[in-house]
């Protein structure tokens, strides 16, 4: 062998052994904008807890098409503004989809660049029913339950208690407001009056006031249609202070693990909407698990939605073949029937006929609050 | 060269890497930077009516609210043609900050505060209870800015708008800084009673200073609402006045440069502290803020004076 021969089979295999790491490391970027310090961390947070369990947990399965998943995480404030910002940065950064875990407004303004960009966004635990009909985005997913859904399940469980006349109590939220506008169309389709509607303005310091009108209305119940930690605390203070009695309905928001400790105590026998049934076999092992893989308190509903919105990209990645962002928003669209540890039993996310909400119509549960805790489930579907 | 040709020259050196940054910044970075152009119009305005001329008022995100949604609605939700839309919205901010300004700027100090706080409240309660008009809480998004005279501004030259609004407002608030005008609002915010001796109408110039500078925030509210083609409430929320406060109070009060810094600096801290503290760079962020505040009560504008001793910014 020649010196200059043996000297290009050096240089090539060094430039092989220098390109193996590569191959090796070749990741999946995706994307995750969450929020450590704004409104919406108290949700925001678990979710992203979810989605990090479950990424690890796909990973050492030996990921999905041979790669690993590569997380990377933003946090937004819960800025509608640096929201769009991070989403930018996540494309930028090579990001096949990202997932948006923050607020509706923060979500929807995320919503122009992954439209501008054809980047897929999923939002695993919004609620919103405007999230996918604001603005016309294909490259958009959502996966939380409906409010209109969570309403539809609630009416079904209180028409047989035969209720007359009752009170709405939201925040200014962009989300209090959906789901607001949400449980009084309900209503007033079954023929049920909303008395009156009472909002709790962010920065509220108390809501006595708006009790005091709501117990002079004298109302058969109470639905609570607020979703900012502070001002529904306000609300379950002024409950208890004011000596009420009045039943309380409440949106998923209450299933947030925060409220049980911000307002221990206060909550016994209010009756809410989840879309998370914890006597699943399935759930159970998904908590238990969770329970003895990772520190920082057991799981609930809200990291099941991060679990099952990885789990749902990782199908989809598959189905698509390759890390494409058309491929991948074509296969997200394409899934029909997939099992999520969310929602109650025997349901599934859909996005079959072009939909984009891919929460299932039945899959909301109604819970009560019993001993301080999240209780049982009273009824699975509408 | 003389001293007004360095100025110029100033001016066109700024305006050029100002510009020329909207040609090279990523998808990203333009993003910020965009946004940071419109925080730094903000605070230019702002900067001119508690710097200069003293008034403590927390309107100036409600009045940017009022362009933003106003040249939305106008043009995107009732059909006008962009033009007029965007001349109607700048001219419901004036008449809005006129109709404010009467009876606010005959109160002072924290009676004031309290009345911006007040109207910023009612304009937010408006936005959230406008139904389809306004989009309620969720705002307004699916519109975008048309073509301008036959000219589809999108991309980089978007940005170089942006960048002009702030040239814009810096120019109008320079001119008029260094106008009778200017001098009598110093003067009445240092002492009203001796400007007033000295002949300063205090109520005219309080008035004409709330609607030029309430004016100038509907104007960068306009330049806002194309950035991401979204408009929501959150985004004008009274968080949002309070930290326009903190960028005049560091950059330095009643100083255009030090607004300008302390918009920058304050914006751009978040993005460039979260890399090097993790989940806890707000709290390095507010320790920082405290320190400056403490360290520095003339303001990052004040670090200027003392690399250029007897020259003010």
């Amino acid at each position: 062998m020649s010196r200059s021969r043996s000297t290009r089979l050096s240089l090539a295999a060094f430039a092989i052994a220098l390109t193996m790491p590569a191959f090796a490391q070749d990741t999946i970027k995706i994307g995750v904008i969450t929020d450590h310090v704004g409104g919406s961390k108290f949700y925001a947070e678990p979710v992203t807890r979810g989605i990090e369990y479950g990424a690890r947990k796909i990973n050492e399965s030996g990921g999905v098409l041979g790669r690993k998943l590569e997380l990377i995480i933003e946090d937004d404030q819960n800025k509608p503004d640096v929201s769009a910002a991070k989403a930018r940065k996540l494309v930028d950064d090579g990001v096949v989809i990202f997932l948006s875990t923050t607020g509706s407004p923060s979500t929807q303004q995320a919503q122009t660049v992954s439209l501008e960009t054809k980047t897929p966004q999923l939002a695993p635990a919004n609620g919103a029913d405007q999230m996918t009909t604001a603005l016309d985005n294909p490259y958009f997913f959502q996966t939380g339950p409906l409010a209109s859904v969570q309403l539809a399940t609630l009416m079904a469980y209180t028409r047989k208690k035969g209720f007359k006349e009752v009170a709405i109590v939201r925040d200014n939220t962009a989300l209090s407001q959906g789901f607001a506008d949400s449980f009084r169309g309900g209503l007033e389709k079954a023929g049920i009056k909303v008395a009156l509607e009472e909002v709790i303005p962010q920065g509220s310091t108390s809501a006595v006031a708006n009790l005091q009108k709501v117990r002079g209305a004298k109302v058969d119940a109470i639905f609570q249609a607020g979703i900012s930690g502070p001002e529904m605390l306000q609300f379950f203070r002024a409950y208890a202070q004011l000596g009420m009695k009045e039943p309380i309905y409440g949106s998923y928001n209450l299933s947030i693990p925060a409220y049980l400790t911000m307002a221990k105590d206060l909550m016994e026998g209010v009756i809410f909407a989840d879309a998370f049934d914890p006597d699943r076999p399935d759930v159970k092992t998904f908590l238990t698990d969770f329970a003895k893989e990772n520190s920082g308190g057991p799981a609930g509903s809200l990291e099941a939605y991060g679990w099952d919105g990885i789990h749902l990209v990782a199908e989809a990645l598959r189905r698509a073949g390759a890390p494409d962002r058309e491929k991948l928003r074509a296969a997200l669209q394409g899934i029909d029937k997939f099992d999520t540890i969310v929602g109650a039993k025997g349901t599934f996310w859909s996005f079959a006929g072009g939909k984009r909400a891919g929460f299932h119509p039945q899959g909301a549960v109604i819970r009560v609050v019993e001993n301080n805790q999240h209780g049982r489930v009273l009824q699975a579907g509408q | 060269m003389n001293g007004r040709g360095v100025h110029a020259l100033g001016w066109l050196a700024g305006m050029g890497v100002a510009i020329g940054l909207a040609f090279v910044l990523g998808s990203y970075h333009t993003d910020v930077y965009r946004k940071m152009l419109i925080w730094v119009a903000m605070a230019l305005g702002f900067n001119f009516l508690f710097g200069v001329a003293g008034q403590i008022a927390f309107s100036h995100f409600a009045f940017a609210s009022v362009g933003a949604y106003g040249v939305v609605i106008l043009s995107h939700q009732l059909g006008l043609p962009f033009g007029l839309a965007f001349v109607l919205a700048i001219v419901i901010c004036g008449l809005t900050a006129f109709i404010v300004a009467i009876p606010a700027t005959r109160l002072e100090g924290f009676y004031l505060a309290l009345a911006t706080l007040a109207f910023s409240q009612l304009v937010r309660v408006t936005i959230d209870e406008g139904g389809a008009l306004t989009g309620g809480t969720g705002g307004l998004a699916n519109y975008r800015l048309p073509p301008f005279f036959g000219v589809d501004v999108r991309g980089p030259w978007y940005t170089v708008c942006l960048v002009l609004l702030v040239a814009f407002t810096l120019w109008i608030l320079t001119r008029v800084d260094a106008s009778w005008f200017g001098r009598a609002c110093r003067a009445v915010r240092d002492n009203p009673r001796a400007a007033e001796a000295m002949g300063v109408d205090i109520a005219r110039a309080r008035i004409l200073v709330f609607v030029m500078t309430s004016t100038l925030a509907g104007l960068a509210g306009i330049g806002y609402a194309y950035v991401d083609n979204v408009i929501n409430p959150a985004v004008f929320s009274l968080e949002n006045s309070f930290l326009l406060l903190f960028m005049i109070i560091i950059g330095g009060s009643g100083r255009h440069v030090g607004a300008m810094l302390g918009a920058v600096v304050l914006y751009l801290a978040p993005f460039a502290l979260e890399p090097v503290a993790g989940n806890h760079y707000m709290l390095v962020f507010g320790v920082l803020i405290v320190l400056a505040i403490l360290f520095r009560p003339d303001g990052l504008a004040g670090l200027l004076r003392i690399t250029r001793p007897g020259k003010a910014a």
